[in-house]
């Protein structure tokens, strides 16, 4: 056991949530260490659907969640611009859809209202034949369509940018580091135990934040107190590329809602919202819930068959705890659970909630925290910038001439760094494209393995998306795993072992979609890696 | 409560709607709805193109293309279908990327294992660049 580090803070949960608690805090002068057993972004908010929205589905439930989800929409939007983009959706709606197209409208006519929160432009709405002509790909037995416009962000950069800035506020965030224990003094919670390289390690703090998204329950169960949720599981499956030129929304056989979204440069297609029973830590997908959803889109989109699936995500929902309702029908709320009462002083967990609402939930539980810490500071992170959005980037073109580097992968460089994309190139050095498909240049990955906490190849997808391309790392994992390695100072059996662990890691994802066409990839992919996969 | 208080909000919001409907003429809102969105990336692809498009999208990126023909402009082949047939809603950022000569596309296109037609994606790629 090495020496106890002592904190004000100690915030469990590497998501976005505990990264906006931990930058909350750290931004209010509070000392915090963030410890993550993964990486960061790796569970819950890496398998999200990818978007800042305001959840106008909320407004049959309750219009202040809309509210308060659009207004925190807005002060994200603001604070992390360079990672945000528009999702524009069109709703097409067919014969004996559930909602007619003036109940459609309606509804997008009360979402406008909330719009200019999240400096979204209102709804417009479309005849079957101007649907067509902005999506030629929609079904031609539509009788019209409305808009609605949403954010999309990288939730990976998104929980990074959180946790870089709480560091650069005086934060220790450690990720790979597992807790193994809470400390308890009588019925005061006093530190975490935790192993993080091979080490076993001890923190006190005045107060321990349970951010764990659907582990709760597990790390509420350390302290002895219970912490009830009803998790449900949710898959997306990711097309490679760009498939409409709007996101666009389809109802599934049981009548559910499902999102086909136009990110940047790939489609994400999902979700699924099933009760989840089994192990957080191994969530499977499989073939009947890929092929729900794609039979729910070949209604509104009939040539999604002939779309090449090029990997699924999956992960837990940490749904509020609620007997009898219908998983869709379950609120996005969230709770702060101060403990005290149960026998945890000092122990607060953040259950519930949502991407979207990251924010406010990490404010509101700040708030909490320093209630019990007697620390009067306010919450700054509504408007304080995160890294990057200092100020404007430099117009891609001039960056790209100045390094000799494709101006489509400064483009992509600045969409992580935005205005310290320069001090990226300059500072990785090598202007070499890595991974061509993103395109992401050596120069990204060198100092995302120097400053940004990349210990693993699966870490250096999230961090800079090297291998999200169609190839899924066919053409770069090798040369991936020996510029990491070079970095981290990996002998040549930790690079092979390396690159073999990423591959084995994204098969799984990768294998449930196989049989929609994906086997041409995966023969070209098999080949080269042929001497990795063997055993 | 919140529950019924907003189905009643609704109820009211689509009275109002219907009787606006009936008063109001409509009129298209298709122009307004891709100028607003246009430098955002989000622009329709032409009908031919989104007809052809599940075929375009379907590089491997094997880079036999590039033994077989080389660059367009400053761009690899199998990056341009690979990665800027993909990125459609940035590539007008990137215009000075594809910029210079044209390879023999016809020799790539024979080259492609999954049966790429890189000429087809050549045009739509340049096209999009333009913005």
């Amino acid at each position: 056991m090495t020496a106890a580090g002592a904190y004000d803070v100690v915030v469990i949960g590497g998501g976005v949530t505990g990264a906006g608690v931990a930058r909350d805090l750290s931004l209010r002068g509070v000392s915090v260490l963030l410890l993550e057993k993964g990486d960061w972004g790796a569970g819950t908010t890496g398998s999200s659907s990818w978007m800042i929205h305001g959840g106008p589905r909320y407004l049959e439930f309750d219009w202040n969640t809309t509210k308060l989800s659009t207004q925190d929409a807005g002060y994200i939007v603001t604070i992390a611009r360079n990672l945000v983009y528009r999702v524009v959706f069109l709703i097409p709606v067919l014969p004996h859809d559930r909602n007619n197209i003036e109940r459609m409208e309606t509804a997008m006519e009360v979402y406008d209202r909330f719009q200019p929160m999240k400096h979204a432009h209102p709804h417009r709405r479309l005849t079957a034949a101007e649907a067509l002509q902005a999506e030629p790909g929609l079904t031609p037995d539509l009788i019209g369509a409305v808009t609605m416009e949403e954010w999309g962000v990288d939730p990976h950069r998104l929980v990074y940018a959180n946790v870089q800035d709480a560091v650069s506020h005086g934060a220790r965030a450690l990720n790979h580091a597992r807790v193994t224990e809470l400390m308890r003094d009588g019925d005061k919670i006093i530190g975490v135990r935790y192993r993080a390289d091979g080490a076993a390690t001890e923190a006190r703090a005045r107060v321990v934040v349970n951010a764990t998204g659907p582990w709760s329950p597990e790390v509420g169960a350390m302290a002895g107190v219970d912490v009830q949720l009803r998790p449900a599981k949710g898959i997306h499956l990711i097309y490679p590329h760009r498939i409409s030129n709007f996101s666009i929304s389809a109802e599934s056989i049981d009548g559910r809602d499902l999102l086909m979204v136009a990110h940047a440069g790939f489609t994400l297609l999902g979700t699924t919202d099933d009760d989840f029973y089994g192990d957080l830590d191994s969530v499977d997908v499989q073939e009947d819930e890929v092929d729900y959803l794609i039979q729910g889109f070949e209604r509104v989109f009939p040539s999604i068959r002939r779309y090449r699936p090029v990997r699924t995500t999956t992960g837990v929902r940490p749904t509020l705890f609620k007997w009898r309702r219908y998983e869709d029908e379950l609120s996005r709320r969230y709770e702060i659970l101060d403990h005290s009462t149960q026998g945890a002083d000092g122990f607060i967990s953040i259950a519930g909630g949502k991407l979207s609402m990251y924010r406010l939930m990490a404010e509101e539980t700040s708030d909490a925290v320093c209630l019990k810490l007697g620390h009067e500071a306010r919450s700054t992170t509504a408007t304080t910038p995160l890294p990057g959005n200092e100020s404007d980037p430099v117009p891609a073109a001039q960056l790209a001439a100045r390094c000799g580097v494709p101006a489509l992968a400064v483009v992509k460089l600045q969409s992580r760094h935005g205005s310290n994309a320069e001090k990226v190139l300059d500072e990785g050095g090598a202007a070499r494209i890595l991974c061509r498909c993103e395109p992401v240049t050596e120069a990204e990955l060198v100092y995302a393995a120097r400053h940004e906490q990349v210990r693993t190849l699966a870490d250096a997808f999230r961090r800079v998306g090297v291998a999200a391309g169609p190839c899924a790392g066919a053409a770069c994992i090798i040369r991936s795993a020996e510029v990491v390695g070079r970095e981290l100072g990996w002998s040549a059996t930790q690079k092979f072992d390396a690159a073999r662990d990423f591959l084995r890691g994204s098969w799984l994802g990768r294998a449930p979609v196989l049989n929609h066409s994906g086997w041409t990839q995966e023969e070209l992919a098999q080949g080269v890696m042929r001497g990795l996969t063997r055993n | 409560m919140a529950r019924a208080d907003s189905l009643a909000k609704l109820a009211w919001a689509y009275g109002i709607h219907l009787a606006r409907r009936r008063i109001k003429r409509p009129r298209s809102q298709l122009a307004e709805l891709l100028e607003t969105y246009a430098p955002d990336g989000i622009r329709a692809l032409e009908p031919a193109e989104r007809e052809r498009h599940p075929r375009l999208v379907t590089c491997i990126n094997c880079g036999l293309c590039a033994l077989a023909a080389g660059r367009m402009g400053r761009t690899r082949l199998p990056d341009l279908a690979a990665s800027y047939m993909r990125l459609y809603a940035r590539v007008s950022d990137a215009s000075s990327d594809l910029a210079g000569d044209v390879p023999d596309l016809a020799a790539a296109t024979s080259a492609c294992p999954v049966g790429l037609p890189l000429e087809e994606v050549a045009a739509a790629v340049r096209r999009m660049s333009l913005g």
